[in-house]
């Protein structure tokens, strides 16, 4: 219980941090953004009332009399409504429905890559650790080039090899555009059809990590004495490895998911932009590029909390693989 | 003539229950008087609280109650900047109280030169070679590595490092226990020559009753942070009153006793009232299977 | 710890400054040589190469003749590009590893040394830092600031900001342990003050924890500013490699497959990334000594010097062994166990005596034949004599029988048995394992009865069978390992230090259960220990060993009344009597100086 309280706690205090964050950050910096995307809403014909212009400042600040606290109270507020105001470049698109629209593919492609790579690098890893001095240590050095290689250099190759050059996938986008969006069968392997390469790069590039990881971990857990043990009565070599060694050395990797998690998803908005995938890294580059603040800090909120969430989820796994976590007294 | 008398010390630590906290008590209430040329053991099993009261001796540990005073040969009481120059501590473990990455001089060095023993390089190297030489120990050892040393060498070193300040009492804790058995005594006989020597005072903190019984004048056993019995050393172990101090005796390994009949079945643990069992992973007392 | 198994032996011996160093090794040339070779072209290579941004009306042309790499499509030349986009990269890359290190130590390292309220708030904010993703932040900051205010400073502080938590995260939890070190604490009791503690007894011993956490930074850094820039977001002022690639993606190098263009940047990136984490593999070593490059495979038997195994003799032997040789086979092969020669009775309690070092383990091991390289059986032979008759060459069987072999017929106590367990699996699993592997045969309910009765007959509660081993105390952790260890009724029971980490009570609790089911169940034991005086009390016989060697083996009584050899005799006297003469045994007279600090 007391494990999960923490968790739960901390997430919180974590959720906490990011939402003022983002409420400080855009008051730190230069210039005044509100009257830069109120000059952008005016050209693209929106309404420049007064109601949109505190909204604005609500989440960049810049508003003359009212005090930072009532505003950030203000803004909080909005935030848990599900208001993040109004997007700019997707005009008059409120910034939530164009998160919304776009979420769901970086959740499945992103969320799909990681699981897969984080199984295949765990499974691969627990191998090569317990059959050291074997020629599987080649896959050592050869994972070690694989994580040193920026993710979109990677999707560029890829995407040079396997569509430019071979024809094999679609160059860019989540789906073929003359499709419209839809739970059918066409559409549907039209879009496995063209997340197949943003997924490859993606478990191309984070797989080495935990590969690499898993394996030392693995190298240290075979040294244990349970391992002798367990060797001592006779059980069998598979059994050892993966009962015995496996099951205590894949701890720290689900354990280090939190860090590895940040790398992933960095690595992602890049690639998708690569491939101009009709994800949430797509747009968030979109609002950088056009000074669309508003739906920048949403997008920002959004990615935060999705990793939090997801993080407050291994978590929780973590607590059912560890028995130690459940310590009462 | 320096002495320390230690009156009454309590130490309780804070423990997490859940998501209440309360308090452990592992020191309760124990006195005792360190005087120059004698050795007191304080004997005990696991979590009996005789290593947080070396701690709370050499100060690394504050006491929740109680006093400590030192008192040097003029009478007055040795104000709290000079303690350390007074009482130093010897650790139980030579592999891990000597810092890997320095040399024996550095180890012997700094204390010289921070108790102001010292001034100058000349001094300090010729004090560092006379250190070495009263542990039995070659000058040409001061250029070496703690890795370089054997477990025996390296308790010489911790020895010799407690004495650098010049030190009237010493705190021992466990100071052979993680040495090879064959190397124990000599250890052990040369800290009692350098008591001789300096007339030191010294507290002796043991689980061992045979050593604890030839190496000190006086033995104070402990269970749960309380002393249960203590007196003269060969009187305790030899006719022990308390059940605890019986079962003690009884539990250790004696070869010439080689057929007697054991007494620590569930009776005697029982009647010794010790059917708890400390639990180093757990931290927790619990009562004995 | 008086008897360290020989996996980890080797470590303890091997820290202080030069063990500080990484080890040679073809993956830390490899390593260091990129390293080399790129950083020596980002600090030569912009003085030789020219003008990186001299327009040429040659456009975009391939490799060959002039410009050996090609030219971009306003015809500048793609060496000299990369030549001065290494600089700039490598430049940022150091300067955020940097300050990302300093950050990350001043928060790692300050605030677990200073504990309590301090290192609470410290850790709570790395661990915040750490969980907000680091990139989306970056671009969101880099978004607000105006493209002509983002300088490379600018973009560098941004980076260390959002990289140094996960460094922090590690070095705080290195600090923490560091900082309960006897040697602090002895620091401490000199009288050292609080920042000569850390920067002189700590911060030396985190050395390479932070060379490592510092290359990890280099790498990330490289890696996010070469995405940022690649997005359009870098620094103004700057060109660096993800520079590079953000052109040639907006120049469509890659649909007119210029790979001359985007290939070679990338490549840089990913060949330095790769040089610095086969450097940190090196350092990783140090860290962590069980890295380093033992291959893990069954510890060989030598076929060419075989004994043939005994017959069985005229006593009722259960396991012999004869002449049996242990070497560690490396540049200097050590010896540690020599032609030894033993007879394990039925029913007998046979105690193996010897200090650190002696080989008892070893050779303990290599009966059940569990060393592991580089530990061989050069010579020997160890065979078991069954109830039924039939003999057993355990060093000649295949690795099938031999896995059958074990713990059916010969099971095993070690010492820690904190460790012997897995932490993370319920006791009852662990003991079911053994069943469900040597007796396929045994239904559920069965098996849930024999882990019952051995439970019972050591003394511990069956209600205990759905614990993990935390949840137990080190003498009933023990009392586990023993009721695994009788769960096939094995003829032999090799015990290991079974009792060195408990105490006395505790100790003599689990002897009196040994003594009653030797004499209940009728298997012999073999006792490795190093307290004379306790096997002088529990065996039959004993062995003591020395330098690999038997050197005296005898009855109990013959050992303890009248020892043959000079070292026995040195044991022996090692421990004083608990009620015997004191005869000024420690405190009395000047001691010899033959204690003379050679060992």
């Amino acid at each position: 219980m007391r494990y999960y309280l923490r968790k739960l706690a901390f997430y919180l205090v974590a959720l906490w941090a990011a939402l003022t964050l983002n409420f400080v950050i855009p008051r730190l910096m230069p210039g005044n953004p509100v009257d830069i995307l109120l000059a952008k809403l005016q050209l693209r014909g929106g309404s420049v009332d007064p109601a949109a212009r505190r909204s604005f400042e609500l989440l960049l600040g810049g508003g003359g009399d009212e005090s930072v606290v009532s505003q950030y109270l203000s803004y909080l507020g909005n935030v848990f409504r599900g208001d993040l105001g109004v997007s700019v470049s997707a005009f008059p698109a409120p910034v939530s429905q164009v998160i919304a629209d776009s979420l769901p593919w970086t959740v499945v492609l992103v969320g799909i890559a990681t699981l897969l790579s984080f199984l295949v690098g765990i499974a691969l890893g627990a191998l090569v650790g317990w059959k050291r001095g074997t020629w599987l240590d080649a896959l050592v050095p050869a994972t070690t080039v694989l994580s040193a290689v920026p993710y979109f250099w990677l999707a560029l190759i890829l995407v040079a090899v396997f569509a430019s050059a071979l024809g094999w996938f679609p160059l860019l986008g989540g789906y073929d555009v003359v499709l419209s969006p839809g739970w059918d069968a066409e559409f549907l392997s039209s879009a496995i059809y063209h997340g197949t390469l943003p997924a490859l790069t993606i478990v191309v590039s984070s797989i080495g990590g935990w590969l690499l990881g898993m394996r030392n971990m693995m190298v240290s857990a075979a040294s244990e004495d349970y391992v002798l043990t367990a060797q001592a009565k006779g059980l069998r070599d598979s059994r050892i490895m993966i009962r015995y060694a496996t099951r205590n050395a894949v701890l720290p990797s689900v354990a280090g998911v939190a860090i590895s998690l940040g790398f992933v998803v960095s690595g992602s908005i890049i690639t998708e932009q690569v491939f101009s995938y009709p994800g949430i890294g797509s747009k968030l580059l979109q609002a950088v590029q056009n000074n669309d603040y508003a739906l920048m800090q949403g997008i920002f909120l959004v990615i935060t909390v999705a990793v939090l969430g997801a993080n407050l989820v291994v978590d929780l796994l973590y607590a059912l693989i560890d028995p130690r976590t459940r310590v009462t007294g | 003539m320096t002495t320390l008398v230690a009156r009454d010390l309590v130490k309780d630590f804070g423990v997490r229950d859940g998501l209440r906290r309360r308090s452990l008590r592992a020191v309760d209430r124990v006195s005792f008087t360190l005087e120059p040329g004698r050795t007191v053991a304080l004997v005990g099993e696991s979590g009996s609280g005789k290593s947080t009261i070396a701690k709370m001796i050499a100060r690394l540990e504050k006491p929740s109650g109680g006093s400590i005073a030192v008192t040097g040969p003029d009478g007055v009481e040795v104000p709290d900047k000079d303690y350390r120059h007074r009482v130093q501590m010897v650790f139980q473990d030579p592999f891990a109280s000597l810092n890997p990455f320095h040399t024996v001089e550095h180890h012997l060095a700094r204390p010289l030169r921070l108790h102001g023993r010292a001034r100058g390089a000349e001094e300090t190297a010729r004090l560092v070679s006379e250190l070495l030489e009263r542990v039995t120990l070659p000058a040409s050892f001061a250029s070496r590595r703690p890795h370089e040393l054997s477990g025996g060498q390296r308790q010489r070193v911790a020895i010799a490092r407690a004495l650098a300040p010049g030190a009237e009492i010493v705190v021992a804790d466990e100071p052979v226990s993680m040495l090879d058995v064959s190397i124990r005594l000599g250890i052990l006989k040369l800290l009692a020559r350098l008591q001789k020597e300096e007339d030191l005072a010294v507290l002796y903190i043991t689980h061992d009753l045979a050593t604890a019984r030839h190496f000190s004048d006086e033995i104070l056993v402990l269970y749960r942070g309380r002393v249960v019995e203590r007196g003269p050393s060969d009187r305790v172990i030899l006719d022990p009153r308390h059940p605890y101090t019986k079962l003690l005796a009884a539990a250790s390994p004696n070869p010439d006793a080689r057929d007697r009949v054991f007494e620590v079945g569930r009776a005697a643990v029982e009647a010794a009232g010790a059917t708890a069992a400390y639990d180093h992973h757990t931290g927790r007392w619990e009562e004995a299977a | 710890m008086t008897n360290p198994s020989p996996v980890t032996a080797p470590s303890r011996t091997k820290d202080g400054r030069r063990a500080m160093l990484p080890r040679w090794s073809p993956k830390l040339g490899v390593g260091l040589g990129l390293i080399g070779a790129i950083a020596l072209f980002g600090v030569v290579g912009p003085l030789v190469v020219g003008d990186p941004n001299a327009v040429r009306d040659i456009g975009l042309t391939a490799p060959g003749g002039e410009h050996w790499l090609g030219t971009t499509q306003t015809g500048q030349d793609v060496v000299a590009q990369i030549a001065f986009a290494t600089r700039g990269s490598l430049r940022i890359g150091l300067l955020v590893g940097l300050m990302a290190t300093v950050l990350s130590a001043v928060f790692g390292i300050v605030g677990s040394y200073a504990g309590g309220i301090v290192d609470e708030l410290f850790s709570l904010f790395s661990n915040v830092m750490l969980v907000i993703p680091g990139l989306p932040l970056v671009i969101v900051i880099a978004g607000f600031v105006p493209a002509a205010q983002r300088g490379s400073w600018t973009i560098a502080v941004v980076l260390a900001i959002t990289g140094w938590a996960a460094s922090a995260r590690v070095l705080r939890a290195q600090t923490l342990s560091l900082r309960n070190r006897d040697y602090v604490a002895a620091a401490k009791v000199a009288g050292e003050k609080t920042w000569r503690v850390i920067t002189v007894e700590i911060l030396p011993n985190l050395l390479p924890l932070l060379a490592s956490q510092f290359v990890f930074a280099v790498v990330l850094a490289i890696l996010s500013e070469a995405g940022l820039s690649f997005l359009g977001l870098g620094a103004s002022n700057s060109s660096t490699l993800g520079t590079m690639l953000y052109y040639a993606q907006n120049g469509f190098a890659l649909q007119r497959e210029a790979w001359w263009w985007f290939v070679p940047p990338g490549l840089v990136i990913a060949l330095f990334g790769c040089g610095l984490s086969l450097v940190n593999f090196s350092i990783d070593e140090i860290i962590n000594p069980k890295l380093r490059d033992v291959p893990r495979r069954p510890g060989k038997v030598a076929e060419a010097l075989r004994v043939t195994p005994a017959e069985r003799g005229e006593d009722d032997a259960v396991l012999t062994v004869e002449d049996l040789s242990v070497v560690y086979q490396g540049d200097k092969p050590v010896h540690a166990v020599k032609g030894v020669s033993l007879t394990l009775r039925r029913g007998e309690i046979l105690g193996l005596a010897g200090e650190s070092g002696c080989g008892k383990t070893t050779l303990a091991y290599a009966v059940n034949r569990l060393h592991k390289p580089p530990a061989e059986v050069t010579s020997g032979a160890v065979t078991f004599h069954d109830r039924d008759g039939t003999d057993t060459d355990v060093l000649g069987l295949g690795p099938e029988e031999l896995r059958e072999f074990r713990w059916t017929k010969l099971s095993m106590v070690f010492q820690g048995a904190m460790n012997a367990l897995s932490p993370v699996t319920s006791v009852a699993a662990q003991l079911d394992d053994v069943l469900t592997t040597h007796r396929p045969g045994m239904s559920r309910a069965d098996r849930r009865a024999r882990c019952v009765e051995v439970f019972e007959l050591v003394g511990v509660d069956p209600a205990r069978l759905g614990s993990f081993p935390h949840e137990l105390s080190g003498g009933m952790r023990q009392r586990v390992m023993i009721a695994m260890a009788l769960l096939l009724d094995p003829q032999v029971m090799i015990m290991d230090e079974p009792t060195t980490a408990l105490d006395v009570v505790v100790q003599r609790g689990i002897l009196l259960e040994i003594l009653k089911f030797r004499d209940e169940l009728g298997f012999a034991v073999l006792f490795i220990t190093h307290d004379l005086p306790l096997l002088l009390e529990i065996s039959d016989r004993i062995a003591v060993m020395r330098d690999g060697e038997v050197v005296e083996l005898g009855t109990a009584q013959d050992l303890h009344l009248d020892p043959r050899h000079p070292y026995t005799r040195e044991l022996l006297d090692s421990f004083p009597s608990l009620t015997g003469d004191r005869g000024g045994f420690i405190r009395g007279t000047e001691p010899a100086l033959h204690d003379g600090g050679v060992r």
